[in-house]
């Protein structure tokens, strides 16, 4: 546990104690998803042995009122893919200024997708996770201060958000920092119509061996070209866009983003989804087809050709071959369906396609069950 | 046998009222002295957790019943416009975001009309048929 959760563990129990007639909250949630691909490919953790390992994860969230207005709130999560280490992943304070505009500070989620908020509570969507190709971003909690702000006018009712702060995660590569993080999201509503901007950016840094290895190599032929192929405090661009039409009996969504760091090796990744399901009573058969376009144009080609001729062939190995690495293009077309057990169980399974634009030997089949449970 | 009685005596009051629907036999109840104005939207925002207040800007407190009940089933249906395990996915995604408590949840029309009774700022849902003497009943339809 490191010092920022050991603080809000101890500003939290000071709050326990401090209001005496404290209401205080205990709710949690599991979910234990079991999954099998294909033989001999590996898709998401799983592999072709069945194995609860890669998505199950049990929480509890325990959260008090200090007084009117303010609200603690502290989430443990144990994921299966950590060795079921527990881990506060989210504690934060909220303050309710208003009865429509509420601030938190702490650490808590990025408003970057619609299901940002609830990705970890699966009872909270039809599918067995949400669509990686969009959800599978480094950058999901933030360390910092969130603002919301919540209304309506006439049959319209929408919702703002602004986030400023730091985070830290990590991806396949390695470490991947955000500092001067700044996140706007608008969402309206109306009967069936649902609709959500979101825009963000951050001095990004990503910090990984094998990144490493090759700028300080470029590095001995041209700086200005490895710093300009390194990520590190350079302006990272997040956009996104969500649509959803819900008329109870089926509904149709989607969501498109795109992640963009231009001043290096990392490729714009363009992704989006779009899912649609009917519902028969306890039942809700979808389909989601998901695509990420990770693979844009090669860059600094000119800077390349812009060295001595001698140094050429070196550089544009370090300067292709990085930019190739990390390029991925892959779709993915999934059939599920959700069956409500109860208002707290829901049971799930899916079926998926994964197919690779960069590499036909990573195309793969997955099967996968869950259950979902709230209390 | 008693409560299917009594469903048929709503069935038919709404029939003779012209009530667009059949199956509205859920009304919506407040405390006596309560005088805001209340429709199906304005309850479905308060049971929603979207509206805090009445429109007389009184503290409203839901009072929801157990999930499985007629009651619950016909409310999230009819006024919530979806069914109890859709209303629950949706306060799971307010709980764990701290943005919202679902409201509070008791037995049966009984309890909810001792509750509204003996609280001003309280709302509930029963059975037409349960209605009694102690608080208001709102048709929504």
């Amino acid at each position: 546990m490191n010092n920022f959760s050991k603080t809000v563990v101890l500003l939290t129990s000071l709050g326990f104690a401090a209001a005496t007639n404290a209401e205080v909250r205990i709710n949690g949630f599991a979910n234990l998803v079991g999954g099998i691909t294909s033989s001999d490919d590996a898709l998401y953790g799983y592999d072709d042995s069945f194995s609860f390992k890669s998505e199950s994860s049990f929480a509890l969230q325990v959260s008090a009122d200090i007084n009117d207005k303010m609200t603690a709130t502290g989430q443990i999560i144990a994921r299966g893919e950590d060795d079921y280490d527990a881990e506060f992943e989210w504690a934060y304070f909220t303050f309710n200024a208003t009865d429509h505009v509420s601030i938190s500070a702490g650490r808590l989620r990025l408003p970057l997708f619609k299901y940002s908020a609830s990705r970890d509570v699966g009872y909270s969507y039809h599918w067995v996770n949400t669509p990686r190709a969009v959800y599978a971003v480094p950058f999901n909690n933030l360390d910092g201060v969130r603002v919301d702000y919540a209304n309506y006018a006439g049959d319209w009712e929408y919702n703002l958000q602004l986030a400023v702060g730091t985070f830290s995660g990590d991806n396949d590569l390695g470490d991947v920092e955000g500092k001067n993080v700044i996140v706007g999201t608008a969402e309206v509503q109306k009967d069936w119509f649902k609709a959500r901007v979101v825009a963000g950016r951050g001095k990004t840094t990503i910090d990984a061996d094998a990144v490493s290895n090759i700028i300080n190599a470029l590095a001995q032929i041209s700086p200005e070209l490895a710093n300009d192929l390194d990520l590190r405090d350079d302006s990272g661009l997040f956009l996104g866009v969500g649509l959803e039409a819900d008329f109870y009996d089926w509904f149709i969504s989607g969501e498109f983003t795109s992640i963009n760091a231009e001043d290096s090796f990392s490729p714009e990744d363009k992704a989006f989804y779009i899912t649609a399901g009917l519902r028969f009573g306890a039942f809700t058969p979808s389909v989601t087809y998901e695509k990420l376009d990770g693979r844009g144009e090669i860059r600094f080609l000119d800077k390349v050709a812009a060295l001595p001729v001698a140094f050429q062939p070196a550089a544009t190995a370090a300067v292709v071959g990085l930019q190739q690495a990390v390029a991925d293009e892959y779709e993915v077309l999934t059939l599920g369906v959700r069956y409500d057990y109860d208002t707290n169980i829901a049971l799930k399974a899916d079926i998926s396609s994964y197919t690779s634009d960069i590499d036909d030997s990573l195309d793969s089949g997955l099967l996968r069950f869950a259950v979902n449970y709230i209390f | 046998m008693l409560k299917h009685t009594v469903k048929k005596i709503a069935l038919t009051a709404a029939f003779l009222l012209g009530s667009t629907s059949v199956f509205a036999e859920v009304v919506v109840i407040v405390h006596p002295s309560n005088s805001a104005s209340i429709d199906a939207k304005s309850t479905q925002r308060i049971f929603l957790g979207k509206e805090k207040k009445f429109s007389t800007g009184k503290e409203a407190i839901p009072i929801n019943q157990a999930a499985g009940t007629a009651s619950r089933n016909s409310f999230d249906n009819d006024t919530l416009g979806r069914n109890s395990a859709q209303v629950s996915a949706y306060w799971s995604k307010l709980v764990f975001t701290g943005k919202g408590i679902p409201p509070k949840e008791v037995a049966d029309d009984a309890e909810v009309i001792a509750m509204v009774a003996a609280n001003p700022d309280a709302i509930g849902y029963v059975d037409s048929g349960s209605v009694t003497a102690s608080v208001k009943a709102i048709a929504l339809n």
